[in-house]
C-alpha cells in the first residue's frame, strides 16, 4: 500500500477512537462539564494552536472533532498527509484530553507520566538556548531487546538529548530498572500511542512561550517547530497504521522518522528514514535531523551527560558525603601565572573515596588554577557558577550549593565503578578547557581531602570570597561603564533581547552582568554585546538612548522602547524561560512574584503558568514582567514603581532563599527591619483572593499601603 | 499559494509596451508590429501540406487536388516537411557542437581557452577507450577532441554517446532502426530523404525524424554541452538576477545574445579587464556591465552568474531601453530586426560569426585563434560608445528578479547528495529525488523548454504552467527561454517555495534549491536525458515509466523540433502548445501522436495542445497515469 493510504487509514483509525472517546465522555458527565487540562494556560494546547479555539468544557471538546476533521484531506497531495497527520496529533490530544475530565491526575499511581505542565515546557527553555539539550528523541514501541532499549536511551541520554518513551519500551525500562523523570529527561509518556498527543502539546506550548507564535498561526508554528526545534522520532516496527500518520504530522513539523520497518515502509530523504540496524540509529538520527552534539571526551568510569543533571541521589544511594554545611568545604577558582601550573595536573592531598567507610561526611576542598592570556579574575566566580552543572552531569553524583556550601554526594554506583575524587578533578578540568578555551591556556586542580588543612584554606578562601563580594557590591549600573545585551535565547525567541547590568541579571537567572562580560570577551561576536550607557533620557525609569537602540536592532524591529526600571513603562521582555515573573495586584498597589517552582495559586487569581502567559516571547506587557531571583534583592527592582517595598506576595519557598538579602535591601532604602515577615505568602493568602491579601496586608501593616498608587 | 512575490506577466507587458513607446518615438519597428503585418498565415504553410521541394510545384494539397504533381499526398508531404523542419534544427545544434569541439581541439594551456573541468574530460575520455595515463592533459583533450568531431562524419557504427542511455532505450532504437549513425549522416540522409522522387512513406519519414533527433540530442547537443563543461567548467548552483532591470543605468552596457559559450566567454573576461574598465570610466560611465539574452545569457548565467537581461521576444527590449551600448550576437534565434532597431539608437549591433551574418551589423569576425584580441576590441567597442547614448531615450524598467541557476546533472547530485543519511544511503546517485517521487512527496518531474512564440502571449504559457505545476507538488527542470521565463519571473529565487505545494516545498527547503531548477541553454537539453537515464537506472525501471514528462509551450525553432523528437525517442511524453504543421495529415498525426508510431517504437509521443489548462491538467494525469502504473 502507498505511503500516502497509510496515512489516511491511521489518521481515520486515531479520529475515530477520538469521536469514540469524545463521545463517551460526553454521555457520561454531558456538555458543560469543565475541561481542564492541570497546570497549563494554553487550554488543549494543540487545538489552541492550530485552530485556534480554547477548549474548557467537554461540549467544547466535542465541537472541536469537525474542525479536526475538517483537517484531515485526502488529496494524492502531500499537504493532505502533512495536514491529516496534525489532525492525528490533535485527535490523540482529545482521546488524552478525555482522561482529565475527572481527575487532574490520571497517570497518578502509573508508569506513566501524561501531561506535562508550563513550568515544565518553560524548564526546557534555558538548556535548549544553552544547547544543553541538543534535542529531543520520542521512542515509540518495543525495542528488539531490553538490553538494546537500555543501551540507545542511554546513549540518548549521554548526549543530551531528552528522552520520550511510548509504548513497550517503557516496560522495557522499568524491567532493567532505569531511573525515569522529567528532571533525569526520560519521560515515559504513556503506553498508548495517543501519547503524542502530550508531546505535540509540549511542542506547540514552546513555540507560542517563547516564540510568541499566535494560536491559530498555522504557517508561524510550523516555520518555528521546523527551524527551532530539533526533534525527531524513533518507531521500532511493527508499525501500524495509526503511527505512520503521527510520523506525517512529525514530519510536517520538521521532525524525521527513523523505522527499521521496512514492510510497506517508503523512505523519503531526511524525513522518513529506514534503517534496519537499530543500534545504529543514535547517530542516523541525529544526522537526519541535522544536529551536531559537542562531546567533551571526560576520563571518568560513569557516564557524564546533561541528562544526569537533574539526578537525585537519596541517602540509602549513597556512598560519602561532601558536606560543607557540617565540615570545612568549599570550590575556588584562581588565576595564576602560566609557569606555576602544570596542564592537567590532578593532585588529591590525602585519603582517596575507597579510605573512608560508607556514610562518611567528609572535608574535601577543590582549588582549579587556571592560567591564560586573556584570562582576567572576574571570570573567576563566572567559573566557579559552572562547577554545580559540571560535577551534576556525573552520573551517580550530586551537587548542591556554591563556595563553602557545596554539598556532593557520591552514590555507591559511582564508587563501585571506580570513581574517585580524582575525577572530580577530570570532570572541572576537561570542563573548563573546552567551555572557556579562548581565555583558559593551562589549568591545573588540587583536590584537599584533610580536614586540618581544609579548615585554614578554607578561612583563605572566604577572604577571596569577601573581596569579591566587596568588588560586586561596589558594582552598580551607575559604576560599571557599560551594560551587555544578551540573545542567548533568540535561538527559541527571536524578538526577545535582556539587557543585562550588574543590579538586574538576565530574567534566566542564569547571566549575570559579570557573565555577559566574559561572554562577550570569549566570543566577541557572539551572543552579549555591549551597550554603551552614554545617553542616558531618564534615570528614573532607568532609560537610556543607547539601550533603545541596540533593542531596536538585536529584536529586529520589534521593539522599540526598553527601560530597565519600570514595570509598567516599556517593560523589559521575556523569553519564556524567566525564573520568576510578576505582576501588579490593584487592590493593594503592590506587586507579586512567583516562581516556575510554585504550581498553586497567586492572589492575581492566577498560576505561574497563567501569569506567563501573559508576557513571553519577546512580547511587552506593562504590569507583568519576567526576571531572575536575584533581581528582587536589587536596589534597582522596580525602582521606577517606588522599588522592593512593592512587593507584596511571594511563595514562601522563594521568600525563605532571599529573605535575607531583601531584609538587607529594604533596610538600606527604606530603613525597614525584617521587611520579609511584611510579604504574605502562601501559607497566609493562599486562596487566590485579593481581598484575603489586602486584609492580611492591613493586619500586619504593610509598607505599601502608605505609598502612592501607581499609574496603572 | 503566495504568487504575489512574483514579477507579474502584466508588469512585464507594461514595461515593454513603455518601451514600444520609446521605439515609436524613434520610429523603430517592434516583432508587435510585424506579427500583425504577418496574420493571417499561409494556411497551407500552417497545415504543412505546401510542397516546394521540386520547381513543377509549388504544389498545394486541397480536397480537389489531393496529391501534388509527382502524386504524393498530403501525408508525404507533410512528413517531408516535418522531417526537413527537424533536419534544420539538428543541424544548428550539431554544428553548435562541432564548433566547441573546435575550440577544445584549440585549448592549450596559455591559450585563451584552457581545459576547467578535467575530471570531465578524464570521464569522455574514459568512455572513449581514449588513454589518459601519464598523458598532459591537453593531449587528452586535443584527442578526445577529435574523436568527437569524427563522430560528425564516421563511416561505420552508432554514435558512442549511446551507450549512456539504458539498456532498455538502447534496444529500442535498434529495434526501430532509429540508433543514429554519424551526426551529419542523418541530416544529410534527411536531406536525401525528402528530395524529390525519394521518400514519401510517412512511418519512413518520421522515423528518420526520431533518428536526426537523436543524433542531436545524443549527438551533437550533447557534444556541445559536454565539452563546454571541460572547457568553460561545469555549472554548479550560483546566484544572478533576471529580467530588465539588470541592465545599469549609469554602466556601459554590453548584451550577450546568442547560442556559443565561447565568444561571451571572453566578453565576460575582458569585461571586467582593469584597461576596459578605466576606459569605460574614461567615457563618463561607473563601469561595464553584461548581461545576456537568450541561451548565451544560459551560458555566462550559469558558470558566472552574468544576469540575464531576457529571452527570445525580449531581444528587441534590450536596445529598446536606449542604454544599451553593444548587443553583441554569435549564432541562431538573433533577429534581424535588430540591425535596422539599432541605428534608431546609439546600440552598435555587433555579428562576430560567418554562421549568422546580418545588414547593418558591424561584423567582427571571431575565431578560436584570435578569440582573445576580437574579445577585447568588441568590449572597447562598447565603452567607447557609451559617450555616444541619449540620456532623454534611457528607460530601464524597474525588474529584476534573484534566480539561483546552475543545476547540471552534476550540480542536483551534489544538492541530492545534502539530503542522505550516511548510514544508509550511497552518495551520488538520483537516489532521493527518485524516494521523494516514490513516495508521493513529489508526484514526478516535467521538463519545460523552448523558446517563445508571438503565437501565444510570451512568457505567459511557461510562467503560467510552472505555477500550476509546482503547486501541484511537479518539480520542474528547464533549460533555454523557457529557464529565463522563471527567472525573470522570480520562480528561481529560492523564496518562490512558497509557491510551492507542500511536498515540493519542503524538498526545496531540505536540499535548499528554487522548485525550478535552471539547467542551462538549448544544447543542455541533453543534460535531461542524462538525468532521465541517471534516474531510470537507479531506480530499476525505463525512462518511458518515470512519472516525467516534456513539455515546450511556446517552442518556434526548427532547433525545437528536433529537441522533440529525440526528447521523445528517449522515451519522455512531450507536450506542445504549437502545432508543428502537421495538421494536414490524420496519419502523420497519428504517428506523433497516437498509439501506433513512436508510442510503439519508443514507449512516447506527443500531445499537442493550445489551451493551458488543458495541458497542464493533461501533464498532470499523464503523470499519475504513470505513477498509477508503478503502484506507487
Amino acid at each position: 500500500m502507498a505511503l500516502f493510504e497509510r496515512v489516511f487509514r491511521g489518521s481515520d483509525e486515531m479520529f475515530a477512537k477520538a469521536e469514540a472517546e469524545v463521545n463517551a465522555i460526553v454521555a457520561k458527565v454531558g456538555r458543560d462539564a469543565p475541561l481542564n487540562m492541570p497546570n497549563t494556560a494554553y487550554y488543549l494546547a494543540c487545538i489552541y494552536a492550530y485552530i485556534g479555539k480554547k477548549v474548557t468544557t467537554t461540549g467544547e471538546l466535542q465541537d472541536a472533532l469537525q474542525d479536526v476533521k475538517a483537517m484531515m484531506l485526502r488529496e494524492p497531495r502531500t499537504k493532505s498527509i502533512f495536514w491529516s497527520g496534525v489532525g492525528t496529533a490533535i485527535a490523540a490530544e482529545m482521546i488524552e484530553a478525555c482522561k482529565y475530565v475527572e481527575t487532574p491526575t490520571p497517570y497518578e499511581g502509573t508508569k506513566y507520566h501524561g501531561h506535562f505542565s508550563d513550568a515544565e515546557v518553560r524548564e526546557l527553555g534555558v538548556p535548549l538556548v544553552t544547547n544543553d539539550i541538543p534535542g529531543f528523541v520520542v521512542m515509540i514501541g518495543p525495542a528488539p531487546s531490553t538490553e538494546e532499549a537500555v543501551e540507545i536511551v542511554k546513549g540518548y541520554q549521554s548526549r543530551g538529548i531528552f528522552v520520550f518513551l511510548i509504548g513497550g519500551i517503557i516496560d522495557q525500562m522499568y524491567e532493567a530498572g532505569i531511573n525515569m523523570g522529567f528532571p533525569v529527561r526520560l519521560v515515559p509518556v504513556t503506553d498508548e500511542i495517543w501519547g503524542v498527543g502530550h508531546i505535540i502539546s509540549l511542542v506547540t506550548r514552546t513555540a507560542m512561550i517563547f516564540g510568541n507564535v499566535q494560536p491559530g498561526d498555522w504557517d508561524g508554528f510550523h516555520k518555528y517547530t521546523f527551524d527551532r526545534i530539533n526533534a525527531f522520532v524513533n518507531a521500532y516496527a511493527p508499525v501500524a497504521d495509526i503511527t505512520v500518520a503521527c510520523g506525517a504530522g512529525a514530519i510536517k513539523l520538521g521532525f524525521p522518522v527513523i523505522t527499521n520497518d521496512t514492510d510497506d515502509m517508503w523512505s523519503v530523504p531526511k524525513s522518513l528514514v529506514i534503517n534496519t540496524d537499530t543500534k545504529d540509529w543514535i547517530d542516523t538520527s541525529l544526522e537526519a535531523r541535522g544536529i551536531k552534539i559537542k562531546v567533551t571526551k571526560i576520563d571518568i568510569p560513569v557516564a557524564f551527560s546533561t541528562a544526569y543533571e537533574g539526578e537525585i541521589i537519596r541517602k540509602a544511594d549513597m556512598q560519602v558525603e561532601i558536606d560543607g554545611s557540617r565540615v570545612d568545604c568549599f570550590e575556588l577558582v584562581q588565576t595564576k601565572d602560566a609557569t606555576e601550573i602544570e596542564d592537567h595536573k590532578i593532585e588529591v592531598i590525602g585519603p582517596e573515596i575507597d579510605e573512608f567507610p560508607e556514610g562518611s561526611k567528609i572535608s574535601v576542598s577543590y582549588t582549579v588554577e587556571v592560567a591564560g592570556k586573556g584570562m582576567q579574575t572576574d571570570f573567576e566566580s563566572v567559573f566557579e557558577r559552572k562547577f554545580h552543572s559540571y560535577l551534576n552531569c556525573v552520573e551517580g553524583l550530586m551537587h548542591t550549593g556554591q563556595r563553602d556550601m557545596i554539598r556532593i554526594r557520591i552514590s555507591k554506583v559511582d564508587y563501585e565503578a571506580g570513581f574517585k575524587f580524582k575525577h572530580i578533578g577530570e570532570v572541572l578540568y576537561a570542563k573548563i578547557m573546552s567551555d572557556f578555551d579562548t581565555v583558559v591556556d593551562k589549568c591545573q586542580v588540587k583536590i584537599v581531602v584533610d580536614a586540618e588543612k581544609n579548615k585554614e584554606l578554607r578561612a583563605e578562601a572566604n577572604k577571596i570570597f569577601d573581596k569579591r563580594d566587596e568588588r560586586l557590591k561596589s558594582m552598580t549600573d551607575e559604576s560599571v561603564p557599560v551594560f551587555y545585551s544578551c540573545i542567548m535565547c533568540q535561538a527559541f525567541s527571536p524578538s526577545h533581547v535582556c539587557v543585562v547590568t550588574p543590579e538586574r541579571l538576565g530574567l534566566c537567572g542564569a547571566v549575570s552582568w559579570l557573565d555577559a562580560k566574559a561572554t562577550n570577551e570569549l566570543d566577541p561576536t557572539g551572543p552579549c554585546q555591549v551597550v554603551t550607557k552614554e545617553k542616558c533620557l531618564d534615570e528614573r525609569v532607568g532609560r537610556y538612548e543607547d539601550v533603545d537602540e541596540v533593542v531596536y536592532n538585536l529584536s529586529h524591529g520589534a521593539l522599540e522602547h526598553v527601560t530597565l526600571y519600570s514595570l509598567l513603562e516599556d517593560p523589559m521582555t521575556s523569553c519564556g524561560c524567566f525564573e520568576c515573573i510578576c505582576g501588579i495586584e490593584p487592590c493593594t498597589m503592590g506587586v507579586v512574584i512567583t516562581t516556575r517552582e510554585y504550581a498553586g495559586i497567586t492572589p492575581l487569581g492566577m498560576t505561574f503558568s497563567e501569569m506567563a502567559s501573559m508576557t513571553g516571547g519577546g512580547v511587552q506587557t506593562p504590569g507583568f514582567m519576567g526576571h531572575g531571583k536575584h533581581y528582587i534583592a536589587s536596589k534597582k527592582f522596580l525602582k521606577a514603581e517606588g522599588g522592593l517595598k512593592r512587593l507584596v506576595w511571594l511563595p514562601s519557598e522563594l521568600k525563605e532563599q532571599i529573605r535575607d538579602k531583601i531584609n538587607a535591601t529594604a533596610k538600606e532604602l527604606y530603613d525597614i527591619d525584617n521587611f520579609a515577615d511584611f510579604i504574605a505568602d502562601e501559607t497566609t493568602c493562599g486562596t487566590g483572593d485579593p481581598e484575603e491579601l489586602v486584609n492580611y496586608l492591613a493586619e500586619i501593616g504593610h509598607p505599601v499601603l502608605e505609598m502612592e498608587p501607581m499609574d496603572i | 499559494m503566495n504568487f504575489e512575490k512574483l514579477i507579474s506577466i502584466e508588469q512585464m507587458e507594461a514595461a515593454t509596451n513603455s518601451l514600444l513607446e520609446t521605439g515609436a518615438k524613434v520610429g523603430a519597428d517592434s516583432w508587435q508590429q510585424r506579427v500583425e503585418n504577418q496574420t493571417p498565415h499561409c494556411k497551407f504553410g500552417e497545415q504543412g501540406i505546401c510542397c516546394r521541394i521540386c520547381s513543377m510545384g509549388p504544389c498545394r494539397i486541397t480536397p480537389k487536388s489531393p496529391r501534388g504533381i509527382c502524386g504524393c499526398d498530403a501525408h508525404g508531404i507533410v512528413a517531408r516537411n516535418y522531417l526537413r523542419f527537424t533536419a534544420g534544427g539538428s543541424a544548428t545544434h550539431s554544428d553548435h557542437g562541432r564548433s566547441i569541439a573546435h575550440t577544445l581541439y584549440q585549448a592549450s594551456a596559455d591559450g585563451a581557452y584552457q581545459v576547467k573541468d578535467p575530471d570531465k574530460l578524464l570521464k569522455i575520455a574514459g568512455e572513449w577507450g581514449i588513454k589518459t595515463e601519464g598523458r598532459d592533459i591537453y593531449d587528452v583533450a586535443h584527442e578526445v577532441a577529435e574523436t568527437g568531431l569524427m563522430e560528425y562524419g564516421k563511416p561505420f557504427g552508432n554514435l558512442r554517446f549511446l551507450d549512456r542511455a539504458p539498456k532498455h532505450t538502447q534496444e529500442l532504437w535498434d529495434k526501430a532502426g532509429i540508433a543514429p549513425r554519424a551526426i551529419d549522416r542523418e541530416v544529410s540522409q534527411a536531406l536525401h530523404m525528402t528530395h524529390m522522387g525519394c521518400s514519401s512513406l510517412p512511418e519512413a519519414l518520421i522515423k528518420h525524424s526520431l533518428r536526426a533527433g537523436l543524433s542531436d540530442g545524443w549527438g551533437g547537443s550533447m557534444m556541445g554541452t559536454e565539452f563546454s563543461d571541460v572547457l568553460f567548467g561545469t555549472p554548479k548552483p550560483i546566484d544572478t538576477q533576471a529580467n530588465l532591470g539588470v541592465m545599469e543605468k549609469d554602466m556601459v552596457n554590453i548584451i550577450v545574445h546568442g547560442h556559443d559559450p565561447s565568444l561571451s566567454e571572453m566578453i565576460v573576461f575582458y569585461a571586467q579587464d582593469p584597461e576596459m574598465i578605466a576606459l569605460a570610466k574614461a567615457n563618463g560611465a561607473k563601469g561595464i556591465n553584461i548581461a545576456g539574452v537568450c541561451c548565451t545569457s544560459n551560458e555566462v548565467a550559469m558558470r558566472h552568474g552574468i544576469p540575464m537581461a531576457g529571452n527570445f521576444l525580449q531581444q528587441e527590449n534590450v536596445v529598446l531601453t536606449g542604454a544599451c551600448e553593444a548587443i553583441v550576437v554569435d549564432v541562431q534565434c538573433i533577429f534581424p530586426a535588430l540591425g535596422p532597431l539599432s541605428k534608431c539608437f546609439h546600440t552598435k549591433f555587433i555579428t562576430t560569426s560567418p554562421i549568422a551574418r546580418m545588414p547593418d551589423s558591424d561584423f567582427i569576425e571571431f575565431s578560436d585563434e584570435t578569440a582573445a584580441e576580437k574579445a577585447k576590441e568588441i568590449v572597447k567597442l562598447a565603452c567607447e560608445n557609451f559617450k555616444n547614448r541619449n540620456p532623454d531615450l534611457v528607460n530601464i524598467p524597474d525588474l529584476k528578479a534573484n534566480a539561483r541557476v546552475g543545476y547540471s546533472v552534476e550540480a542536483i547530485k551534489k544538492c541530492l547528495d545534502g539530503v542522505t543519511n550516511s548510514h544508509v544511503d550511497e552518495l551520488g546517485t538520483m537516489m532521493p529525488l527518485v524516494d521523494a517521487v516514490k513516495s508521493g512527496v513529489i508526484r514526478g518531474a516535467v521538463a519545460m523548454v523552448g523558446c517563445n512564440n508571438p503565437k501565444v502571449r510570451a512568457d505567459y504559457s511557461h510562467i503560467e504552467l510552472m505555477k500550476k505545476l509546482i503547486e501541484n507538488d511537479i518539480i520542474v527542470i528547464v533549460s533555454g527561454c523557457s529557464a529565463q521565463a522563471a527567472a525573470k519571473a522570480g520562480l528561481m529565487d529560492l523564496e518562490a517555495k512558497d509557491c510551492c505545494g507542500e511536498g515540493l516545498r519542503r524538498v526545496c527547503e531540505l536540499v535548499g534549491i528554487p522548485p525550478i531548477l535552471h539547467m542551462g541553454s538549448c544544447v543542455d537539453i541533453s543534460r535531461m536525458m542524462i538525468l532521465a537515464t541517471d534516474i531510470a537506472n537507479d531506480w530499476g525501471i525505463n525512462i518511458s515509466q518515470i512519472p516525467l514528462v516534456g513539455c515546450a509551450p511556446e517552442w518556434m525553432s526548427e532547433k525545437a523540433v528536433s529537441i522533440g523528437n529525440y526528447v521523445v525517442a528517449t522515451g519522455i511524453d512531450t507536450f506542445l502548445g504549437v502545432e508543428p504543421f502537421c495538421e494536414g495529415s490524420e496519419e502523420v498525426i497519428e504517428l506523433l501522436r497516437g498509439e501506433s508510431g513512436t508510442k510503439q517504437w519508443v514507449e512516447a509521443n506527443f500531445t499537442v495542445e493550445k489551451d493551458l489548462d488543458k495541458m497542464c491538467d493533461l501533464m498532470i494525469e499523464t503523470i499519475e497515469k504513470k505513477r498509477a502504473a508503478l503502484n506507487i
